[in-house]
């Protein structure tokens, strides 16, 4: 999709980088006007103000840039233009990217992209998907989401993050709504499906109860700090990769949060730097690592990934996900870390990203 | 059916409590008021025997009968006053502590709960130990029998046996097979832990079958017998075992406590019995043991057991 939006404001017929996402950006869009007009030589060169239209139709029926719908701005689209099906098709004609002359000049049409569809219902989905997660019973929602990632190759940093920031009881919750949903448990099907070398780090996390109490010790904590240490000095040299090693495995899977942030705390004093830093290698890892030491922290990172430029389908989703699962648990806390990684009040992130009625959601999710 | 026996018309806590301390009180213990009080309620009464104890005298009945009870009587004793969830994950507590002999124990919680049960022991050992029982297994087990306990000990399975895939079943027998085959090489045991460790009993059961069909054997036959020091075929076979008939695994349990030749196994016989005692399955262990052996349990333990210990058992039983 950036490609077709760059033609539009540009005459550049090179669309060298294949799309790497059907995602337009809203800042291409906004190009001067003067730049669109290249395209409509052929016609009668619009008077300005049809130029002005035809660029907050453009914007209304991109959904552009962000997240979301202006819908406000859709349906004074659609009341324009009663009775006038030229000025449709001439807006159809300068819409390029969207709507191709040339794939449907064989009916004498301007076809309707593919691609355009699928973006602007995935657009579109976003408000109702809020709305319908934000209903669901939390334990459904992660049984679905760990679901997705199984079975339609979601990233497993979602079943990272449900198995690593829910509280233990609400885990073991999500694995019975997995059970009465799917007929099989949530390991099952974890150890059946994952075949890769994430395996056994994703069942035992998947799988764990852990003691919720604040219980620790120091000693056990600088014990395994040191025997994690000694798993990523030793890794490079291994036969199996570091995500596969028992020892990491075993303390990250099955000591309480408590205790593993006490370990980690420990892993710093001694090496001067967080465990994190010497996981780069192994992202599963390094998301279980970062999910467990700090969940807002995480969080705050998903968050703003959702609004980076090259955001994906899934880093976008993601941000409804996170802020419809912590809206009850820990919002504040994200909100806190958020403003001090970014400098920028999260619902002001929101309000500049977002569009219509989905920002207006997730607003009312976030709170004030 | 719960095998113990509770009287019809139930004395009120207090009364027990009454009768206990009267029974602790004086020269030596009265053993036979204790058996008579406490084998005969189930747990919801011993927790409030012990709750108005506690209230009245001012000290803990457990540590009271601890005391004043010894031996093997005395252990059994101490278990039994425990809820089910909580004795279980006393049991497992203890053989954590010395694992490379006592994992079978483990293997036994692991696999002969329904899921909601295994976490109640689970919660049950957090309360008591504060940390959790995957965390000490893990610590305490080293290589494949670590992975194998942990993965059994760690699951949920589903407990419906609606979503039996026979297709699935059959593909699945075929990697047990492979697996067993292969006992020392590397690879295979980590397939046979996913099969065993993850999947629902009825679908393990229906696996199983299907090995039989395929190799004319059970898994457990398949399974390398003599002395592996890492214990993991032993525990193989403990798990297969439990999941496919547990009446029949403790049967046999309580067949190797009573030989004759080999001395009793008291640990073993007052883990099954009091286990049991206050399960649904205690008429069936009972049942699977007569058809082995050539008594019932009851003389079995007549023949072998003696004293305090062996009039408690007896009462617990419910003759």
């Amino acid at each position: 999709m950036q490609q077709f939006l760059t033609q539009t404001g540009s005459n550049s017929s090179a669309a060298t980088s294949p799309p790497a996402s059907p995602q337009p950006r809203l800042r291409q869009q906004q190009a001067p006007r003067k730049e669109r007009d290249p395209q409509n030589k052929e016609k009668e060169a619009p008077p300005a103000a049809m130029a002005d239209e035809h660029q907050d139709l453009t914007r209304a029926f991109a959904g552009l840039g962000g997240l979301g719908v202006d819908e406000t701005a859709l349906v004074s689209a659609l009341g324009r233009w009663r009775r006038q099906p030229e000025k449709r098709a001439q807006f159809r004609r300068g819409f390029l990217g969207f709507f191709s002359a040339s794939a449907g000049a064989v009916a004498g049409i301007e076809r309707c992209e593919d691609e355009y569809l699928l973006h602007l219902k995935a657009e579109f989905a976003r408000f109702k998907d809020a709305a319908v997660l934000w209903a669901m019973h939390p334990w459904e929602r992660d049984a679905r989401w760990a679901h997705h990632v199984l079975h339609k190759a979601h990233p497993p940093q979602v079943l990272v993050e449900v198995a690593c920031t829910r509280a233990a009881d609400d885990l073991l919750g999500a694995r019975r709504a997995y059970q009465a949903l799917y007929h099989r448990s949530l390991e099952e099907d974890v150890a059946y499906r994952v075949r890769d070398a994430n395996a056994s780090l994703l069942v035992g996390l998947v799988s764990a109860y852990r003691y919720e109490g604040a219980c620790v010790s120091e000693d056990l904590a600088t014990e395994e700090a040191k025997a994690l240490a000694a798993a990523v000095r030793s890794a490079p040299a291994a036969a199996t990769k570091l995500v596969q090693n028992e020892q990491v495995v075993r303390v990250l899977a099955t000591r309480s949060k408590p205790q593993l942030r006490a370990t980690f705390r420990v892993y710093m004093e001694l090496h001067g730097k967080p465990l994190e830093e010497d996981l780069a290698a192994e992202p599963c890892l390094r998301e279980a690592v970062k999910c467990l030491d700090s969940p807002p922290k995480y969080f705050s990172e998903v968050i703003s990934r959702a609004f980076s430029d090259d955001a994906d389908r899934q880093a976008k989703a993601a941000l409804t996900r996170v802020l419809v699962s912590r809206a009850d648990t820990d919002m504040e806390d994200i909100k806190d870390a958020y403003a001090r990684q970014y400098g920028a009040k999260l619902a002001d992130a929101v309000a500049k990203n977002t569009h219509g009625h989905y920002k207006d959601a997730l607003l009312a999710i976030i709170g004030k | 059916m719960a095998i113990i026996t509770v009287p019809r018309v139930v004395p009120s806590p207090a009364e027990d409590a009454a009768a206990l301390l009267k029974a602790f009180q004086g020269w030596g213990t009265d053993e036979q008021a204790v058996i008579s009080i406490l084998a005969h309620r189930d747990a919801t009464q011993r927790k409030q025997i012990a709750l108005e104890y506690e209230h009245k005298y001012s000290e803990s009945l457990i540590q009271r009968l601890q005391s004043e009870l010894s031996g093997d009587f005395e252990r059994a004793v101490y278990h039994w006053m425990f809820d089910p969830a909580e004795r279980q994950a006393v049991m497992a507590n203890a053989a954590t502590e010395c694992i490379q002999e006592e994992y079978p124990v483990i293997v036994e919680v692991a696999c002969t709960n329904s899921s909601a049960e295994l976490v109640a022991v689970k919660k049950a050992y957090h309360a008591l130990y504060r940390r959790s029982l995957e965390e000490d297994v893990a610590a305490r087990a080293t290589g494949n029998l670590r992975s194998l306990l942990l993965a059994l000990v760690s699951t949920y399975r589903y407990d419906g046996d609606d979503n039996v895939d026979m297709e699935l079943a059959r593909s699945e027998a075929k990697i047990v097979h492979e697996a067993v085959r292969r006992a020392a090489a590397a690879g295979g045991h980590e397939e046979l832990i996913r099969v065993v460790g993850t999947r629902s009993k009825a679908q393990l059961r229906a696996t199983f079958g299907c090995f039989k069909d395929e190799h004319r054997g059970s898994v457990t036959k398949a399974l390398p017998r003599g002395d592996d020091p890492t214990g993991c075929p032993r525990a193989l076979r403990t798990a297969v075992r439990c999941v496919a008939d547990p009446s029949k695994y403790f049967a046999k349990v309580l067949r190797n406590a009573t030989r004759e030749s080999a001395g009793t196994d008291e640990d073993s016989l007052t883990r099954v019995v009091v286990m049991h005692a206050e399960k649904d399955d205690m008429g069936a262990i009972c049942a699977a043991f007569q058809k082995r052996a050539s008594c019932t349990l009851e003389q079995a333990i007549a023949q072998e057991t003696s004293g305090d210990y062996r009039s408690f058992l007896l009462a617990l039983l419910g003759s």
